[in-house]
């Protein structure tokens, strides 16, 4: 992995943890504030609701007080008391009294628990109320109780009180109050995010419809019903946190009893963690701005310093490798980087100073060893031919003591002596001349096989001279190698060495094979011989001008064969075991490269 | 001062205006003409008779008194009838009423009928026996108006027309009527009041005479105020409607007819101004009540009435939304209905509703014969319930009173009206509202307004002895 990518990788996750880590503890935080703030606000509003529920029944109480102490009253309950049970002409009265004081709820009732009138249900009356002929006389003094009250379309929740006008068992009874419903629950103030219910519990079997808030019936009372039942069953306070489609509500349900202890309703307070749920997604995704933001800044950052850090490299990286390619004049300059960075393109500079050094006194010495080994080949090349010179200049001056003729006969054979000796001394010189006359190759579209076959046929004959070692000749062209664009006759001059090579190198006979393989880009021609192989010195001189292992060679061939090869932005290499013969291999692209 | 009122309430006078609110409106006095609506036909049968006299009426006792006609008799298959008129009777123009005018207008109203005229007398001749031709005649539908020459009609009542505007009718005292003029010197009939306007104008002196409520009795009473009140007129009845009127009801119907507490709605809800009905006709109209005293359905058990499926044991009872008395009989109904197990839910529409399963109903019934009241009541029922009756005979005027009663307990064991109560008509007379010989209202529901004086007004005339 990269100095970059780490880098990066670093910074990004501690970025990242930081924030999470930040973001993870402020929301417990608000969490726990939130949870704190909702148990003080639910346990504020029953408070609130106890002492409305209190103040109310209070009320309640006095009101039904006032009617029982009205002139209204009293008269209809001595009328009434008087008649016995001709309560006809009062069947409107409760429905006349009650708005007048300021209740919703209001029964006369005779001693029998008739109902004399009744505003909540006019046409209720002549039933009768059983409770009440059996109530105890202390209860009558009491508050208000929590009651259910019947009603044309079914029960309903009614805080009520109970006063009698009259004397003894013979009394009227006056039962007043008002509903508990959504006007109550109106009262009560709420803190944002709360709402109160109320569950009218005045059915056998749980009924939704029962549910109502400050608004009416609750629409959506099915996840409450499992609390609601909880609290019916157990007569006890519960809690539960209900799931709805846009948040969490925490439900704190508080039984209310009647008189006689029996629940009649719950009290259901909620609480929305809409806004918590709401704050937690804000502190969230603040969270994910920030650690983008930080991400961003890591990669930034670290990009900044990886590029100090690493520009300076990856210019080296550069350089090194222009240095492995042969370009050892590559220089880093203005390197703006940490001292150690400096440091290392100081050693860098250094070390290809010292390389260039190094090479240039290697290309003198091997200047030097070309020079005298071209001056060695040269004396021996030119001293084998001066020798009989000399030796017959000597034999000439030797033969002036001799008679004329046989002077002449010397002399003759002498000066053909020299005429020969001259011919080889012209005959080295040509060959250097060559060599270092080697001219540039004319391209053209050349067929591989054809020339290798030309060139091999110069040597037929002398492979299968008689009185020779026998060689034989075995040959493999590829019929599909097709054509290449080369110089042919210095391509053919090549393969003919590679050839004569190859036949110097088995005087006792062996095997010439040549091949020819073709590939997409490039061809090769194998020349391969049977012969005592290569030692390391000679494998690694081998393309040494004027070195050869030959008595008489010039130590040429082969280096022209490089340096045709090289001519043809080809390669050549060789393969050599010691016993077992040589192998070369020219490749050579079948396109020229620029 | 008790003394002196005696005296004032013992000695009539002559003067004064008789102010009377009605709820109903009155578009034309001819009894040629028809009523747009019940409550205007009902309203015509109070205000014509005062205008236009027939030949005979209904007495204060339900029986009949001659009017027009002295005396009347009838041959032995009684198709043909003689009435002898009262002689030398003055037209509200000061002509003189003849037989031959009496006949042209019977003929008019009954082209059926051969009517013809004698110096004194007219002769009715029917194709079939007409047992009870004199009580048909009572009816306001055959009041005497005689066209004269300018088109106007002219009649021999105690008033006559003096000016008929929009919601106002006023009529004058006829000093040439045959039986002595009115005590009072016009009657003002203001129309299209309300029921508690009727009531306010009452309390405040404004009205002599208002329509009110029975459970505005006490009220009037608490005010000082007298009442005047008819025999029961009105029935109130549920009539269930045809889709829930079918022998797979019938249980349910019986039972909530038997569930129904009648004496409690006459008595605590009506102010004892009705009486329990068990018969569509009144006791007092057909003469066969005591053959309902004893019936008695037997209703379903709580627990078949529970076993029912919901909708078999629920109601929707439709009542009239202006109607604040049917409303609590509605009511009442229902709780009586709940106890027994029925499920009754009162409608009181003011628009579109429901299709309802009964109707509450009033229908004016008429003093007359019971075959009459009776015919009349099934025609304020609605034609649906005629047909329902399915295939009983529906009595016409003249069937014998046992085919009368066939009918009722016809209806009454199906169950498909079931009537609950009676109800008076109830009057608030004004403080100053006498009467010199009789009630101001009738039983029959008229209005004796001949007899009635203004107290307390200057006395302009003096009383005849």
């Amino acid at each position: 992995m990269s100095l970059r990518a780490r880098l990066l990788l670093s910074v990004s996750t501690s970025v990242a943890v930081t924030v999470i880590l930040v973001t993870w503890t402020v929301s417990t935080s608000a969490r726990r504030a939130f949870a704190a703030l909702d148990t003080q606000r639910t346990a504020a509003l029953v408070a609130q609701f106890r002492r409305e529920f209190a103040a109310e029944g209070d009320r309640v109480a006095a009101q039904v007080e006032r009617i029982a102490a009205s002139d209204a009253a009293i008269r209809m309950a001595a009328d009434i008391l008087r008649s016995h049970g001709d309560y006809g002409v009062y069947v409107n009265e409760a429905t006349a009294v009650a708005p007048a004081y300021g209740v919703e709820l209001l029964d006369f009732v005779a001693p029998d628990g008739t109902i004399v009138s009744s505003a909540q249900w006019p046409a209720r009356f002549g039933y009768r109320h059983a409770w009440i002929s059996r109530m105890a006389a202390s209860r009558l003094q009491r508050g208000a109780d929590l009651r259910a009250i019947e009603l044309p379309h079914g029960y309903e929740l009614g805080l009520v009180a109970i006063r009698s006008v009259g004397a003894g068992e013979r009394s009227l009874f006056i039962v007043g109050g008002r509903r508990l419903d959504q006007q109550f629950l109106r009262t009560l103030v709420l803190s944002p995010g709360m709402r109160v219910m109320l569950y009218r519990n005045v059915e056998p079997e749980l009924s939704k419809h029962q549910l109502i808030d400050a608004s009416g019936e609750v629409r959506n009372a099915a996840p409450l019903e499992p609390l609601i039942a909880r609290i019916r069953q157990s007569g006890r306070e519960a809690a539960e946190e209900v799931q709805w489609p846009d948040g969490p509500e925490t439900i704190d349900g508080i039984p209310l009893t009647g008189s006689d202890g029996a629940p009649l309703g719950v009290l259901l307070v909620a609480s929305s963690g809409r806004e918590l749920a709401a704050l937690v997604r804000r502190i969230r995704w603040s969270g994910f701005g920030f650690a983008l933001v930080g991400i961003v800044f890591g990669v930034v950052v670290s990009y900044v310093v990886a590029s100090r850090v690493t520009r300076p490299v990856e210019r080296l990286a550069v350089a090194a490798r222009s240095v492995a390619g042969g370009d050892w004049e590559v220089r880093i300059d203005d390197v703006a980087a940490t001292a150690e960075i400096r440091e290392l393109t100081r050693a860098f500079q250094s070390m290809t100073g010292q390389l260039v050094e190094q090479r240039e006194r290697l290309l003198q010495a091997e200047r030097v060893a070309a020079w005298r080994e071209l001056a060695r080949r040269l004396a021996h090349e030119l001293k084998n031919p001066l020798f009989p010179l000399r030796l017959t200049i000597d034999n000439l001056r030797r033969a002036r003591a001799l008679p004329a003729r046989e002077f002449d006969e010397v002399f003759d054979e002498s000066l053909s002596t020299l005429g020969t000796g001259l011919v080889n001394l012209n005959t080295v010189i040509s060959r250097f001349s060559d060599f270092s006359r080697m001219p540039p190759p004319h391209f053209a579209r050349t067929s591989v096989n054809d020339l290798v076959e030309e060139r091999l046929q110069l040597f037929r004959a002398q492979l299968q001279a008689p009185g020779r070692p026998l060689i034989t000749l075995v040959t493999d062209l590829d019929g599909s190698l097709g054509t290449v664009e080369a110089d042919p006759d210095q391509l053919g001059r090549a393969v003919q060495n590679l050839l004569l090579n190859a036949i110097d190198a088995m005087p006792a006979g062996g095997e010439l094979a040549v091949r020819t393989r073709g590939a997409a880009d490039t061809v090769r021609i194998i020349v391969a011989d049977t012969g005592t192989g290569l030692t390391d010195e000679e494998r690694r001189r081998l393309f040494t001008p004027y070195y050869t292992t030959k008595q008489h060679g010039t130590g040429l061939g082969l280096a022209i064969v490089q340096s045709v090869v090289a001519d043809h932005r080809g390669r050549i290499w060789v393969e050599s075991e010691a016993g077992r013969g040589t192998t070369f291999h020219v490749e050579l692209p079948r396109e020229r490269r620029s | 001062m008790c003394l002196l009122a005696t005296a004032h309430a013992a000695r009539p006078r002559y003067g004064g205006m008789l102010t009377i609110e009605t709820q109903a409106a009155i578009q034309s006095l001819d009894p040629m003409s028809v009523a747009a609506d019940a409550p205007e036909r009902a309203l015509r049968a109070r205000v014509t008779p005062l205008t236009f006299e027939s030949l005979v009426a209904v007495d204060v006792d339900g029986g009949l008194r001659p009017m027009l006609a002295l005396t009347w008799d009838r041959d032995s298959r009684a198709v043909r009838w003689r009435f002898r008129l009262r002689p030398a009777v003055k037209l509200h123009d000061g002509s003189t009423l003849s037989a031959s005018a009496v006949a042209a207008a019977v003929a008019a109203q009954e082209r059926a009928w051969h009517v013809g005229s004698t110096s004194d007398a007219v002769v009715i001749e029917t194709d079939r026996p007409h047992p009870d031709l004199p009580w048909e005649l009572a009816d306001t539908r055959f009041a005497i108006a005689v066209r004269t020459a300018t088109g106007a009609l002219q009649g021999s009542g105690g008033f006559r027309v003096d000016k008929i505007e929009a919601r106002r009718l006023v009529l004058r005292a006829f000093d040439d009527h045959w039986a002595g003029r009115p005590f009072v010197d016009s009657v003002q009939i203001e129309e299209d009041r309300s029921l508690t306007d009727q009531l306010s104008s009452v309390e405040l002196g404004r009205a002599d005479l208002v329509a009110v409520r029975p459970t505005d009795v006490r009220r009037v009473a608490q005010r000082g105020l007298r009442t005047a009140v008819s025999r029961p007129l009105d029935v109130l009845a549920i009539v269930f409607e045809p889709h829930r009127s079918g022998p797979i009801d019938e249980p349910v119907r019986l039972t909530i007819a038997s569930s129904i507490d009648r004496a409690a709605l006459a008595s605590v809800l009506l102010q004892r101004q009705a009486e329990p009905a068990l018969a569509v006709l009144p006791p007092w109209l057909s003469g066969y009540g005591a053959v309902f005293a004893t019936y008695s359905p037997a209703p379903l058990a709580p627990a078949a009435i529970a076993a029912l499926p919901i909708e078999r044991r629920s109601f929707i009872l439709r009542v009239e939304a202006a109607d604040a008395v049917a409303n609590e009989i509605g009511a009442r109904v229902a709780v009586n209905a709940r106890e027994a197990g029925v499920t009754i839910t009162v409608q009181a529409p003011a628009g579109l509703a429901p299709r309802p399963d009964a109707r509450l109903v009033r229908v004016k019934l008429e003093a007359t014969t019971p075959d009459r009241a009776l015919a009349g009541a099934l025609m304020g029922f609605g034609p649906r319930v005629v047909a329902l009756a399915g295939g009983l005979p529906t009595p016409g005027a003249g069937v014998p009173l046992d085919l009368v009663l066939g009918k009722e307990l016809a209806l009454l064991e199906r169950q498909v009206i079931i009537p609950l109560v009676h109800v008076r008509e109830v009057y608030a007379l004004g403080e100053r509202v006498e009467s010199w010989n009789g009630p101001v209202v009738l039983g029959s529901g008229a209005w004796n307004l001949s007899n009635v004086w203004i107290r307390n007004e200057p006395a302009m005339k003096t009383a005849r002895p």
